[in-house]
């Protein structure tokens, strides 16, 4: 690695660290929280902030974590939730996703429309895609 | 039918709940039962030539779900 590599190595490795990221994605949720649903601002923030992991994600200046190469036959195990998920989602969705068939975000909305809440899943929404940019 | 709106919230919550207990199983001493960001680590390695599909996959859906919840 010559010298320049190193260096960016080491500013990514110290902008990858949980001290400076918790409060960076703290403070863009307490900021997306504002906007509620269908808003210009949530748009421009969900776009921005969701693009910039996504080419994060796709460009090698963040540190990865290891994975393993193969995944073991008791993986099927995560079949049970997803299929569960899945199937119960598409019920509701092709069933019209009504009060008396509702879909994943028909639930989420009513809770979503609090700031505590929506401040929560912004964090979340954050913590989960950065998780996903370092493998 | 209320009924039905009852079993749909309690389809999401017992898939939820299966998800919650895989991952604490998956984090014990020496279990064989890999977690979620392990698949979705070998999901992400996925590649068509040198194009890393697995990786534009995971990280455009976690992109979309982010808009879907929280933006629309």
């Amino acid at each position: 690695m010559d010298q320049s590599s190193h260096i960016t190595a080491e500013i990514s490795g110290a902008r990858a660290r949980p001290l400076v990221l918790v409060p960076v994605f703290a403070l863009i949720s307490l900021a997306g929280a504002l906007f509620p649903s269908f808003s210009l601002g949530a748009e421009v923030l969900v776009v921005a902030v969701g693009g910039t992991l996504f080419w994060l994600g796709l460009s090698d200046r963040t540190p990865r974590r290891s994975s393993p190469d193969r995944l073991s036959a008791r993986a099927r195990w995560w079949l049970v939730p997803g299929l569960t998920l899945g199937v119960v989602e598409a019920i509701n969705f092709f069933a019209g996703s009504t009060l008396e068939h509702p879909t994943l975000s028909n639930l989420a909305d009513p809770i979503l429309e609090g700031y505590l809440a929506r401040a929560a899943a912004y964090f979340g929404w954050l913590t989960a895609y950065w998780g996903l940019v370092r493998r | 039918m209320i009924v039905v709106r009852e079993l749909a919230i309690a389809g999401f919550l017992g898939a939820f709940g299966a998800a919650l207990g895989l991952e604490w199983a998956a984090r014990r001493p020496g279990s064989r039962i890999p977690s979620l960001a392990a698949i979705c680590g070998v999901a992400m390695r996925y590649r068509i030539g040198r194009l890393p599909v697995g990786r534009i996959v995971m990280l455009g859906f976690c992109w979309w779900l982010g808009w879907h919840f929280l933006a629309r």
